[in-house]
């Protein structure tokens, strides 16, 4: 069977978000597999792993330079990359219709029967893309998957909602985005290492939606630092609290 | 085509707190246009809309589909009836409360609409042009995006900032709906039962949080954290570290890669303060800091702060708001 994992890459939390006339200083950023992506190809390579056969195929929207970055993803586990060359930053809606015509023509008549993203990337945080891209699959989809068991015909999964968790069941073909904590993502042992140098990486160019959906205008830097006022003890706490603040 | 349409969620049959406030932003939107925009709503699964309609303000038009069936959350069903309702009221706009509903069901209908998203949008810069900002790269900045196209779908945060216009209780009409539903061909992930956590409300929803990290030392320690925030009617939160030592359910955990918060008052208890963690609490009111290192960082973040042993102030704080709340 086939699984198709969605990768992207984002600043590692040490990076220096740098803002200058409202673009991110990209010379600064050191950029890693996005964290919940590292729950998603674990989720994917331990499935396979189960089953005894399949492949396991990331995909990614990045720049050609990218290539360094996909090997240490082939190193947790998947057999080999897809790598969709894309310059700028496009809009989730063209990051979702770049990976959704890769994956159709990667695989041609056949959809793989899972695939598997991060709930969200840590940089933007939209969560969209994965949803987008099941949509225009036209398969099911579930996010923010925190436990997933596989059954006779098909999955039981529970996704994590306001003060509470959700029990779902589908069948397959269906895309998962990932929540954190639903496994412990393996370290690259040197072996794999070595290994993922001889997997293949897959140039496959696909057109990009001239329109966006949405356009960013701009950034500009938070000031977080305020001034904290050093209390005695809980007494002045609560008092300044019910007094000053009256919250309650 | 030119109407607001607001989904408003049920959950177990009440509408939910978030959804009700977004409906009331929208109203204060859509006063505010010359001429007034009209504002409907959808509602899908029975729900109790009596109860909720004191706090529904301004005028229109609630769709209610009130049958048992749409208890429960089912992405296909619902991207059908509320891509259905959009297209009859000639909707240009559809609103949710940034939930974990609606950041599963936004994006689908983002494609089926052919209309532009803006998730977790915490303030309009400018509703007509349809732009808004939020805050990206773990809270470290804020960015300004705008909708390309005529349609669009917008997932609000919560916003403690008053509406721009003082809203009147109008007419709304609520119109049961049943006839729909009928076969779907595509396949869905159909949900078969919810289990709530009873008590405490949902971190990403607490108007006061107590929190704690690594500094509260263990499993057992939170319990003065749940008495706290038991007292004064606010959650629980946690840190990563906490988390991951299995202190805590990730539900909690507040964050980077937990969830983001806007409480009036967040009580940090032995949380040093990594920008990971200060990523999630950008959108906090007053931020009390309890930590006994002087140069935590959480310190340069919080409005007041007492340097001192979480063990010793917490139990001596839970007293003195027992004094408080007495007398009250």
């Amino acid at each position: 069977m086939n699984i198709a994992v969605t990768v992207c890459f984002v600043p590692d939390t040490a990076s220096v978000i740098d803002i200058d006339d409202g673009v991110v200083d990209q010379s600064r950023l050191n950029l890693v597999m996005n964290p919940y992506d590292e729950y998603a190809l674990e989720e994917a390579v331990s499935f396979r792993e189960r089953r005894g056969e399949g492949l396991v195929t990331v995909f990614t929207i990045a720049p050609a330079s990218a290539k360094e970055q996909l090997r240490k993803v082939l190193a947790r586990g998947a057999d080999n990359a897809v790598l969709v060359p894309a310059e700028g930053v496009p809009d989730p809606y063209q990051t979702a219709t770049m990976l959704s015509r890769a994956i159709a023509g990667y695989y041609g008549d056949v959809l793989p029967e899972l695939l598997f993203a991060g709930k969200h990337s840590t940089d933007f945080q939209s969560a969209q893309v994965p949803l987008m891209l099941a949509e225009l699959l036209g398969i099911a989809s579930v996010s923010g998957v925190s436990s997933l068991k596989e059954t006779d015909d098909g999955f039981d999964l529970e996704r994590e909602i306001e003060n509470g968790v959700e029990y779902c069941s589908v069948r397959p073909p269906v895309l998962f985005s990932i929540e954190k904590g639903i496994n412990t993502p393996r370290n690259a042992s040197i072996k794999a290492v070595m290994d993922a140098r001889k997997k293949s990486i897959e140039l496959y160019s696909v057109e990009c939606p001239e329109k966006p959906y949405v356009r960013l205008n701009g950034m500009a830097a938070v000031v977080r630092k305020k001034e904290c006022r050093f209390l005695r003890d809980e007494k002045e706490l609560l008092g300044v609290l019910t007094n000053e603040r009256k919250l309650f | 085509m030119s109407g607001y349409l607001v989904f408003l969620e049920q959950r177990e049959g009440l509408l939910r707190k978030s959804s009700l406030e977004t409906w009331n932003r929208v109203q204060a939107l859509a006063a505010d246009e010359e001429p007034s925009i009209p504002v409907c709503g959808v509602i899908l699964g029975p729900a109790d809309t009596q109860t909720s309609e004191n706090e529904l303000y301004g005028s229109g038009r609630l769709f209610h589909a009130t049958a048992p069936d749409f208890l429960l959350y089912d992405s296909e069903r619902y991207a059908r009836i509320v891509s259905d309702v959009f297209r009859k009221e000639e909707c240009s706009t559809l609103f949710f409360a940034d939930t974990a509903l609606s950041r599963d069901l936004a994006p689908k209908l983002s494609i089926r609409l052919e209309a532009s998203l803006l998730s977790g949008c915490a303030r309009f810069v400018d509703e007509r042009s349809g732009s808004c900002s939020r805050s990206v790269y773990a809270g470290s900045c804020i960015a300004s995006f705008t909708a390309q196209l005529e349609k669009r779908i917008f997932t609000l945060f919560s916003s403690p900032e008053p509406f721009s216009t003082v809203l009147k209780a109008g007419t709304i009409v609520i119109s049961p709906f049943d006839d729909y539903c009928q076969a779907i061909s595509r396949p869905s992930a159909a949900v078969q039962k919810i289990a709530m956590t009873t008590g405490m409300r949902d971190v990403a929803e607490a108007g006061i949080i107590v929190a704690g990290g690594r500094g509260i030392g263990s499993r057992e320690g939170f319990a003065m954290l749940e008495e706290l925030a038991g007292l004064l009617g606010g959650s629980v939160g946690a840190s990563r570290a906490v988390v991951d030592e299995g202190w805590r359910p990730h539900a909690e955990q507040v964050g980077q890669t937990g969830k983001s918060v806007a409480p009036l008052l967040y009580l940090a208890c032995g949380i040093s303060g990594s920008v990971q963690h200060l990523a999630g609490i950008g959108r906090a009111g007053t931020i009390v800091a309890i930590n006994s290192d002087r140069h935590a960082p959480i310190f340069d973040t919080a409005d007041f702060g007492i340097v001192g042993d979480v063990h010793a102030v917490i139990p001596g704080f839970i007293e003195e708001v027992r004094d408080f709340l007495k007398k009250k």
